[in-house]
């Protein structure tokens, strides 16, 4: 075609400059510090940290909590999106269920750990109500419990996503053919399913084998290699050369798991035709069930609700009178007011730039005819995005950036947040863009519109919702991030995941979950706003 | 008069047009029909400016507009899929152009020619709201407010079901003589080429076939290829028309 593509190579530019700086130079600089050893490069460091008695067993107990949690969490996941989509369930029932199953998003993993802590610990409300401690939190329990909370979210929407997109047509074809409920369920459901499980597995396996908030409130004596990071990095005595070294090592499984996934999702069973059918009537089975998702949802909600009412007793667990002092105290705390303000910030300006840098990347790999090569830079670029752990990340960041003019900087957190969270938002857009009609910017350019102008008059107004969606995306995750920004967040800017990170130090879990409950609330809050642009949206086209 | 002069293309080593040479006056309706493959498409998107040639020339009214781009030669194309913008009401689609070019057609203009396809009703309307048939006409009248100087046409009758596309064959004839305006159409259908257009062009594996009047090529095919596929089709469709009216006749 005769045109210049002036302005998608120049976002071309800028985007791989970006890249570069923020996450190949970061990458880099973080390889070379784990090989750095007294007057040279070697494998000093690596030798150190694996002879390391206590650091193989952090790895065995990570690789080992995250195997079972992965699995359990799945199941439980497959479960209760079964519940939705496969019985007869009361609707409110499932409504709920789905609501309360991708609620544990809203929250920092930090969060979870102390609202285990004040449930099932020894003075926690469960403990009182039933009079017992159930099971030792601090360790491999507390952890699993944290770990499943964690994992569920992703689990479930994986898993709920690929059943929305089943033919359920063939549980008729397999049933006149005479196959038995065991032959129905195997052949319509889980082994369409199969490759959602792996990838559900994999995903969790990736997020609790790199999560660092749930081990820094439970983990207790259990040590898994986040700990062992965060110890090396920011502990009493830190060496930078052996926390790269552990850093690497986590990036290991992360890398080959990301690896995995994508080569499953090219083997996901996709039907051309998605059709709904009457379900068969089976009382067992909806009641079952049922019992089954609402008990995970109690146990959710039990957990999550001390969240809510620790803030407002006096002082748990001696004094329960109801009293607003606590959420007061915080509100009239400069210093904590100030560090909601930073996070409100920090995640608006990740979301709106996150946003732009992903819609651009995008316009270029779904809607241009530039060389096949350009697009697969930018598409490499996603997936490394998406194969480094936040820690890692993190820790990269602040060897790459140290004492530059980015240290102790709020665009610091910023750039670290969009690189951390850009992989979802690039596939996100790009699978909105490519299934817009392909001939529009020809028509356009043939009405005499610019490339900008089609951009603004057509292409951004049909990818609005999807646009906002990854403003959400990137705003719910800056709000609850901890793994990535505790490495790099300074006093002057302080979030609130980091700050619950500082307060845990005190003691002062009044605070913590008042902080918490503000980046809930934040975040409910943003979605129903989001929600409400994008129905608009869709209303205004209607009419 | 546009003229195409040793037009020559290929993809990937592969020659989908050799040697292509044509003349099409002003006012004609040309229709360019072929088996897919043919490399129809392809000529039209040498005509429109969005595929270069390889070598050859592209003339205009005696001016040479081979390296002109695309948005410069004002010709323009309805796609096949009609690629309406479905954030815009048909109306905003018909008058999309005016925002960038203000004076190319008057409010009368764009007014006459709402009503000469018959879409006043539907000018409110959201594009997911109208039917295949109404959609075809406002992506024509979209491109038809451009005042385009050759009207490029994308297999329009294709999606359209049977007393549509009789109806809207008729649109586009009016049209064409309405405003004496040069009208190319890619078919793969003879019946519709043939029926539809003051000239058919037969391409074939890259090369022209035939290139003549409905009439001449009916009763002079001038190779094996146009009378084997192209002249049998329509001997097969009018026995079974007639087969079908004589039976209703007996009864």
């Amino acid at each position: 075609m005769k045109t210049k593509n002036t302005e998608l190579k120049i976002i071309f530019v800028l985007i791989i400059l970006f890249f570069a700086v923020f996450l190949f130079f970061p990458a880099i600089k973080l390889a070379l510090k784990s090989f750095e050893c007294d007057g040279g490069f070697g494998l000093e460091n690596y030798i150190n940290v694996i002879t390391e008695k206590n650091f193989l067993t952090a790895l065995l107990n990570s690789i080992n909590i995250s195997v079972v949690s992965a699995l359990l969490s799945t199941f439980i996941a497959f479960m209760m999106a079964y519940t939705i989509n496969y019985t007869n369930a009361n609707k409110y029932v499932k409504k709920i269920i789905g609501a309360v199953a991708i609620l544990p998003m809203f929250l920092p993993t930090i969060t979870y750990g102390f609202a285990i802590i004040y449930s099932f610990g020894k003075q926690g409300l469960v403990t009182k109500i039933l009079g017992r401690q159930l099971f030792d939190i601090y360790g491999y329990k507390g952890l699993l419990l944290g770990y499943l909370i964690y994992t569920l979210p992703i689990s479930f929407m994986l898993i709920n996503n690929t059943i929305l997109y089943l033919d359920k047509k063939f549980m008729i074809v397999s049933r006149v053919m005479g196959d038995n409920k065991l032959n129905t369920l195997w052949m319509t459901i889980l082994r369409p399913l199969a490759g959602t499980f792996t990838c559900s597995v994999i995903q969790c396996f990736f997020l609790c084998f790199t999560d660092f908030g749930i081990p820094a409130s439970v983990g207790g004596k259990f040590d898994v290699v986040a700990s062992v990071l965060y110890e090396e990095m920011l502990g009493a005595i830190p060496n930078f050369n052996n926390g790269a070294v552990v850093a690497i090592v986590m990036l290991l499984p992360s890398v080959v798991s990301i690896i995995g996934l994508t080569i499953i999702e090219k083997y996901n069973i996709r039907y051309n035709k998605i059709s709904t059918i009457e379900l068969t009537k089976s009382k067992a089975r909806d009641i079952l069930c049922s019992i089954f998702s609402l008990g995970v949802v109690f146990s959710i909600i039990t957990i999550f609700s001390v969240i809510v009412f620790i803030p407002f007793v006096k002082g748990w667990p001696y004094d329960i009178s109801f009293t607003f002092d606590n959420v007061k105290t915080v509100f009239s705390d400069n210093n904590l007011v100030g560090v909601y303000e930073n996070s409100l910030i920090t995640a608006i300006l990740t979301a709106v730039i996150g946003t732009v840098i992903a819609y651009g990347a995008t316009l270029i790999t779904a809607r241009s005819n530039l060389d096949e090569r350009i697009k697969k830079v930018l598409e490499t670029s996603s997936v490394v995005t998406n194969t480094i752990p936040g820690m890692v990340l993190g820790i990269a960041f602040l060897l790459a950036f140290k004492g530059g003019p980015l240290h102790n900087t709020f665009a610091i957190i910023i750039l670290c947040n969009i690189v951390h969270f850009f992989s979802t938002p690039y596939l996100m857009m790009k699978n909105s863009l490519s299934k817009m009609n392909r001939s529009w910017e020809t028509t356009a350019r043939l009405m005499g519109d610019n490339w900008m102008k089609t951009i603004i008059r057509v292409v951004t107004p049909n990818a609005f919702t999807t646009l906002l969606e990854v403003f959400s995306y990137y705003f719910v995750n800056a709000m609850v991030t901890v793994s990535a920004v505790i490495f790099i967040a300074g006093a002057r800017t302080m979030v609130i995941t980091t700050k619950i990170k500082e307060l845990q130090h005190f003691a002062k879990f009044n605070e913590i979950f008042v902080l918490s409950l503000l980046i809930l609330v934040t975040n409910l809050a943003a979605k129903v706003i989001f929600n409400y642009l994008a129905n608009r949206r869709k209303n205004s086209n209607e009419n | 008069m546009l003229e195409l002069k040793h037009i020559k293309k290929s993809f990937d080593g592969v020659d989908i047009l050799k040697d292509i040479n044509l003349t099409i006056n002003t006012g004609e309706i040309v229709s360019i029909l072929g088996p897919s493959g043919s490399g129809k498409t392809t000529l039209l998107n040498i005509i429109l400016g969005i595929t270069d040639t390889d070598s050859g020339e592209i003339e205009f009214d005696g001016e040479d507009i081979t390296n002109v781009p695309m948005e410069k030669r004002q010709f323009n194309l309805v796609f096949q899929d009609y690629a309406l913008f479905p954030n815009l009401n048909a109306y905003k689609n018909i008058t999309y152009g005016l925002r960038n070019k203000p004076n190319i057609s008057t409010e009368e203009e764009v007014n006459d020619l709402i009503d000469l396809l018959g879409l006043r009703e539907h000018i409110d309307k959201n594009i997911d709201q109208l039917s295949g048939g109404q959609k075809q006409r406002v992506a024509l009248a979209r491109t038809m407010v451009m005042k385009p100087k050759v009207l490029l046409l994308d297999e329009p009758l294709s999606a359209l079901d049977g007393v549509i596309k009789e109806s809207i064959k008729d649109r586009i004839k009016t049209i064409a003589k309405e405003f004496n305006l040069t009208t190319i159409i890619v078919t793969h259908d003879p019946e519709e080429a043939l029926t539809l257009s003051d000239k058919v062009l037969i391409i074939n594996e890259g090369h022209i076939s035939q290139f003549d009047r409905p009439e001449q090529i009916i009763n002079k095919p001038s190779n094996m290829f146009v009378k084997e596929f192209i002249l049998n089709q329509l001997e097969i469709k009018r026995n079974n028309i007639l087969t079908l009216f004589n039976r209703s006749c007996a009864v």
